[in-house]
């Protein structure tokens, strides 16, 4: 088993009366891809966010992989990135512009960007396939093409672990698959990446699973383990269902007529 | 003989030099110490009441700039007009080089214009001791006795104006309005001590200040006998609820002044006899025992 | 990359219009043009010149250069395009602080304590600033961007509230609070310039350095933090410049609207940068504006002057006129 990027000691969340994450223990094997799943509610966001330390929680939160014993904000922000969801703003800013903001935890907040974050915005924004476009404006970008602009920002930072909330939304198949390319070059660099993704199918291509529902873990395992075809399906109601195709997990609606 | 009368030329002469040159200080409200070489030529008042004052004491050649309301005497007519008290117009000021600027108190307006070099006389003159004092330091600045003489027959004419008046008078309860508001004449204003000599009652207590701001409320249920507004204002009187059927509205027991008649009654200045005479003709007329 | 070289080239423009503009409201008074000409020869001109137009026009450029860097700022922190300096309670807490003294001034009037020596200035300057610490203590410190908007409506209501019942109090300072509410720089002297001038030197340098994470905030608050932003300090320290900002301007000219929300709109609708440049060119475009504005203010009935406020209300109510018809042009059904 490869070293623990990220470990969390029975954390829990509370937002308002509601609990939304309950005892959550589990381990994350860095050099690894994992994804969580789960139905809308689960509180799959909120440990992601959790994870990276951007909200309080009850509980721990370790990350072994980082050197200094307690990480301040800035060694967090240099190790870790992390991508939100359905994010608004930054309309005047170039594309350009929003990938070195990903820089931020590298070159802090004055003084001019160097040699190295423009290579690194460069290498990112040809990756997401925005590099021909980086002078244009987010507000006149498509959803797709805004959320590729985010993306070289996450990746930008050049982080270990790399955090991911619906990172595939908008964004048609073929830059669906640009991503899966992505991802499974940073796990080749030994980089960490952890996702929230409601696209079974393509969750089901990770090297872990975890499924989520109520605030709990329900299951963590392999995406090829049966245990955790059976803990999906569960959790979505049995109105799914994982097959073998074409060498790949799939997953399929089960509707009541089909039975 | 001619030796005497030689003597006596050059003591008024050097009595009349030492006029004109002795430096002498006046003491304003704000115990400002204004430093007057002479008495001042060029004058600007920001207030009608001290125009009309200043003019009064025969020195209205000397005023070279007046606020925008100062429409009395006819001589300052041509005068030029320097803006409101609240907003004067500073480079117009400057420009006419005025050696004394005669206000009320405006802390904002008199701060900037002595910054700009300007000798600033505060004043203000809310009831008739306030205007004593005008005339008392006017004769003080012009070094003359001219404003004694105005306050005095001012105030004869102000009791005559009670002399002419039937005891029965002593009865009413009168309201004065000053403005829309409605802001009335309390009995500490100086319109409210006119009334008080005139020997009716106000109904805006001492209690509620020198010019409140009134509840209409209040005067319908004080139910005044008489009721004292300017011309403009007696339409909306009756609009007001519950002022149709009040006995004074009813009965035509209104004055209404003409902006002639107001421009004197509600400046408190030299022509308060007159004002008092005015009200008087008014309690005449259209006032009448309960 | 040929925006880098527009930025600069935007901020000389601005410049050089307001030094124009500057020339014509030195040149302009209600005595008219000629003085400019014969100045150096009539020492009342030139006092005049010196001492009431020079400062007033260097004045409203400065006033207006705060409330317009206070704008991108307000703008940038709250991440709301519609966000304006007053947002915390400024205003109403300038109000409030210049009736206070007016009231107290009219019940002293002839005590020459160090109540005099506040001056209109000082007490909306001290109002701004209690409003704002106001609006910080209901909301409970800097935590919650949405619990400091709303607590700064709560104050900015309750405190307009008292105010009137301050007016209520003392009927007669209506006058003045008037000239006060509706803006004007007929009061501006060379003191006011000098503390203006500091204040803005100040201001723009410190609201400079927190430009980056300004950026970072406009992709959200999460994203900020991820990139190793600590909220609390830098909304806090901005919070600070704003009051400060505002406090200054408010306190010298009284409230001009929409100097503050109009200016990063119309900058950002010439030239899309980074709040390193957002920042400057909106306090140089608000310069602008109030200059323009108080130059109509001196000229359209002279020699009577109008308050600069109204003016200002409707340059800017035909500017956000002009985006609402053009946003219902792009988009359908609006």
């Amino acid at each position: 088993m490869n070293p623990l990027a990220i470990q969390t000691q029975s954390i829990s969340v509370e937002l308002g009366l509601r609990q939304v994450l309950s005892n959550v223990s589990i381990n994350i094997q860095s050099a690894k891809w994992t994804n969580i799943v789960g139905p809308n509610g689960a509180g799959k966001s909120t440990l992601l966010k959790a994870m990276a330390g951007l909200i309080p929680i009850k509980g721990e939160v370790f990350y072994p992989t980082i050197k200094a014993l307690s990480p301040t904000l800035k060694d967090k922000a240099r190790h870790i990135s992390w991508l939100g969801q359905n994010q608004m703003g930054a309309d005047d800013l170039s594309v350009y512009d929003v990938a070195m903001l990903g820089r931020i935890p590298h070159r802090g907040w004055l003084g001019s960007a160097g040699e190295e974050d423009r290579s690194a915005v460069e290498s990112a924004l040809k990756v997401t396939q925005s590099w021909d476009w980086r002078d244009r404006f987010l507000k006149d970008l498509s959803g797709g093409e805004r959320q590729r602009a985010l993306l070289a920002r996450a990746l930008a930072v050049k982080a270990d672990i790399l955090l991911m909330d619906e990172p595939l939304s908008n964004l048609d198949p073929p830059h669906q698959v640009d991503w899966l390319e992505i991802v499974k070059s940073l796990i080749g660099q030994g980089k960490t990446v952890v996702s929230v993704l409601h696209e079974i199918s393509m969750a089901l291509r990770s090297d872990e699973l975890i499924v989520m529902n109520c605030g709990q873990i329900k299951h963590q395992g392999s995406c090829a383990a049966p245990q955790t075809h059976q803990a999906v399906e569960r959790v979505f109601e049995n109105k799914i269902q994982i097959s073998r195709i074409n060498e790949q997990w799939i997953s399929l609606p089960r509707m009541i007529s089909d039975i | 003989m001619k030796k005497i009368t030689g003597q006596f030329i050059i003591a008024s002469i050097a009595v009349f030099i030492s006029n004109l040159t002795y430096a002498h200080d006046v003491l304003d409200q704000r115990k400002n110490n204004l430093p007057l070489l002479a008495t001042p030529s060029s004058i600007i008042s920001l207030l009608p009441s001290i125009t009309e004052a200043i003019c009064s004491l025969g020195r209205c050649d000397k005023i070279i700039g007046v606020d925008d309301y100062s429409n009395y005497p006819a001589q300052i007519k041509s005068v030029k007009h320097v803006g409101s008290a609240m907003a004067p117009n500073l480079e117009l000021i400057v420009s006419l080089k005025p050696d004394l600027i005669v206000m009320s108190n405006n802390p904002r307006v008199s701060r900037r214009l002595e910054q700009l070099g300007m000798k600033v006389f505060v004043i203000d003159t809310v009831n008739h001791s306030d205007v004593h004092r005008l005339f008392e330091k006017l004769d003080e600045i012009f070094k003359t006795n001219e404003g004694q003489r105005v306050w005095q027959s001012m105030n004869a004419s102000i009791d005559q104006a009670a002399d002419s008046l039937p005891k029965s008078a002593q009865q009413l309860r009168v309201y004065f309005e000053v403005s829309t508001g409605p802001y009335a004449a309390g009995e500490s204003s100086f319109i409210g001590e006119t009334l008080t000599r005139l020997g009716v009652k106000n109904i805006v207590p001492k209690s509620l200040g020198d010019f409140p701001k009134l509840n209409p409320e209040f005067v319908v249920k004080q139910n005044p006998d008489l009721i004292i507004v300017s011309d403009n204002r007696i339409s909306d009187l009756t609009q007001r609820p519950g002022w149709g059927q009040m006995s004074a509205i009813r009965n035509q027991h209104v004055c209404t002044l003409t902006p002639e008649q107001s421009d004197i009654v509600v400046r408190p200045g030299p022509r308060m006899g007159e004002g008092a005479q005015i009200i008087a003709q008014c309690i005449l007329n259209k006032g009448r025992s309960p | 990359m040929q925006k880098s070289l527009k930025a600069p080239a935007q901020a000389l423009l601005l410049l050089g219009i307001a030094l124009t503009t500057m020339t014509i409201g030195v040149a302009i008074g209600s005595s008219g043009f000629d003085n400019l000409l014969n100045a150096l020869n009539d020492p009342v001109a030139l006092k005049i010149i010196m001492d009431i137009r020079l400062p007033r026009t260097l004045g409203a450029w400065l006033a207006g250069a705060l409330l317009g860097l206070s704008g991108a700022l307000a703008q940038g922190l709250f991440r709301n395009p519609l966000a304006d300096p007053y947002l915390l309670g400024s205003a109403s807490g300038a109000s409030l602080g210049v009736a206070c003294l007016l009231v107290t001034l009219g019940v002293s009037a002839n005590s020459s304590s160090w109540i005099f020596k506040l001056s209109l200035s000082g007490a909306a300057f001290l109002g701004a600033i209690l409003a704002v610490s106001l609006t910080l203590i209901l909301s409970r410190g800097v935590q919650h961007t949405l619990r400091l908007l709303l607590a700064g409506i709560i104050v900015g209501v309750v405190l307009g509230a008292l105010t009137s019942l301050t007016i209520m109090l003392d009927p007669h300072i209506i006058q003045t609070m008037q000239s006060f509410l509706l803006g004007t720089t007929s009061f501006i002297d060379w003191d006011s310039v000098s503390l203006m001038g500091l204040v803005w030197i100040i201001c723009t340098a410190l609201t400079w350095t927190f430009s980056r994470a300004l950026d970072a905030l406009s992709l959200g608050e999460s994203t900020a933090n991820s990139l190793g932003l600590n909220l609390p300090p830098v909304r806090a320290g901005l919070i600070a410049l704003l009051a400060l900002a505002t406090g200054t301007a408010v306190s010298q000219t009284g409230l001009i609207a929409f100097v503050g929300l109009a200016s990063p709109h119309l900058v950002r609708s010439i030239i899309k940068v980074t709040h390193n440049w957002l920042l400057l060119l909106s306090s140089l475009m608000g310069g602008v504006l109030l200059l323009i504005a108080d130059l109509a203010a001196k000229w359209l009935i002279a020699p009577q002057e109008l308050p600069v406020g109204p003016i200002t209300a409707v340059l800017g109510g035909l500017y956000l006129l002009r985006l609402m018809l053009s946003l219902n042009m792009n988009q359908e059904g609006l």
